[in-house]
């Protein structure tokens, strides 16, 4: 038996010593992963701050203050990549179409890090409103546009073009908005400049319906490089 | 002059074509084969879907618009099949036939793609809300919470052999 110095009783057996430690990592790791787990939250919503408030009237939102004055369109240029770097998304994106219903296609659901964007409309700088979707989450959880709701006014999203420019959005408002009286022409409606919607799912979920809306990030176009 | 004079007209057809094209652009057209968007410019991606092999293996044609051929993978339910090609951004306006052939059955079946260098917007917006999400973000993670239990087995295997020793005498 051996005494280790400076324990009063002493681990007297580097087994003991060795099992002890191992019990106690285990425990305090199991617990936490336990409660991280059960922990898994809704994915975040937007607060009323964000909302279009003053965007309805119609004259745009290019008097409100500290708003970022748009810039000219850009010549039309499908879409390769969208960067939001406030929520860490960096994502391809894939073509889109319509369903048989007349709502927005989705990317394959299976791959977590992938959005889409309508390529039968507006291209991502030119004018007019191009659409950019995106999962929330698919069944193994968390997905690209997890944070969305997350997104605050003038944050920056990034679309890499494939005629190798950067078209540089700034966002004017997050909203939610429920699918059973979804406002088409407020997300989908044409505009007189170069505007983006990013859409995921949202509006809060249940077993029967799932996710019971969307959130719809509006932005402008405020630079390309 | 009259050359430009036929040009202009062709131009004028052509976006005429596409003006008309564009409105059953996602219909099935009976079981056919479903172009979308059926009115794209150069360079265009397009999405052809046909509910006509029955869940079967489907070989596409574009090379008519000069994208070559490609093959239309079946859905999970196995009832659409659905392919992808992009037109080459040398193509000359005008309109295309994509078709596609059944692997079972052989069975041909064909639609229309118009391409246009001035791109018709805005007649198709979509509808609706979007379905991006299954709601997996929200219940217990499977992976995690396995884990968790596992490493609470390690602990609780660990803590009773601690404890026979501590019973026999060995002291810890």
């Amino acid at each position: 038996m051996r005494r280790v110095p400076g324990f009063g009783i002493g681990v007297r057996s580097p087994a003991n010593a060795a099992m002890a430690a191992v019990t106690v990592f285990a425990l305090c790791s199991g617990v936490w992963l336990l409660r991280d787990a059960a922990g898994t939250h809704a994915p975040p919503q937007p607060s009323a701050a964000q909302a279009r408030a003053g965007l309805d009237g119609g004259a745009g939102p290019d008097g409100r203050a500290g708003e970022r004055p748009g810039v000219p369109p850009l010549p039309p240029s499908p879409p390769d990549r969208i960067r939001i770097p406030s929520i860490r998304v960096d994502a391809p994106l894939t073509g889109l179409g319509l369903t048989r219903t007349g709502s927005l296609d989705v990317p394959p659901a299976a791959d977590e890090n992938l959005a889409g964007w309508y390529e039968a409309g507006t291209t991502p700088g030119e004018r007019g409103t191009a659409i950019v979707a995106g999962h929330v989450d698919n069944a193994d959880g968390p997905a690209v546009f997890y944070g969305l709701g997350a997104l605050a006014r003038g944050s920056t999203i990034e679309v890499d073009r494939r005629d190798g420019g950067v078209a540089v959005f700034t966002v004017d408002a997050v909203e939610v908005y429920a699918a059973t009286n979804f406002p088409d022409e407020k997300v989908y409606g044409a505009s007189h400049r170069p505007e983006l919607r990013v859409i995921t799912c949202g509006g809060g979920w249940s077993r029967g319906t799932g996710y019971q809306g969307n959130v719809v990030v509006f932005a402008h176009l405020t630079g390309s490089r | 002059m009259r050359r430009t004079a036929r040009q202009l007209t062709a131009t004028a057809l052509t976006v005429a074509a596409a003006a008309l094209a564009a409105a059953p652009a996602h219909g099935t057209s009976g079981g056919g084969l479903e172009v979308s968007p059926a009115s794209v410019v150069p360079g265009g991606g397009v999405t052809v879907r046909t509910a006509a092999c029955g869940g079967g293996s489907v070989t596409g044609d574009a090379s008519a618009v000069g994208a070559g051929s490609l093959s239309l993978v079946p859905d999970a339910h196995g009832q659409d099949a659905t392919g992808r090609f992009r037109v080459p951004p040398s193509a000359q306006p005008g309109t295309y036939e994509i078709t596609a052939t059944c692997g079972g059955s052989g069975r041909r079946i064909t639609g229309d793609l118009v391409v246009t260098l001035t791109p018709v917007r805005g007649q198709v917006h979509p509808r609706g809300s979007v379905k991006t999400g299954v709601g997996g973000a929200l219940g217990p993670d499977p992976v995690q919470t396995a884990a968790g239990v596992a490493a609470l087995a390690v602990a609780a295997a660990g803590g009773t052999w601690l404890l026979h020793r501590r019973a026999r005498g060995d002291g810890i």
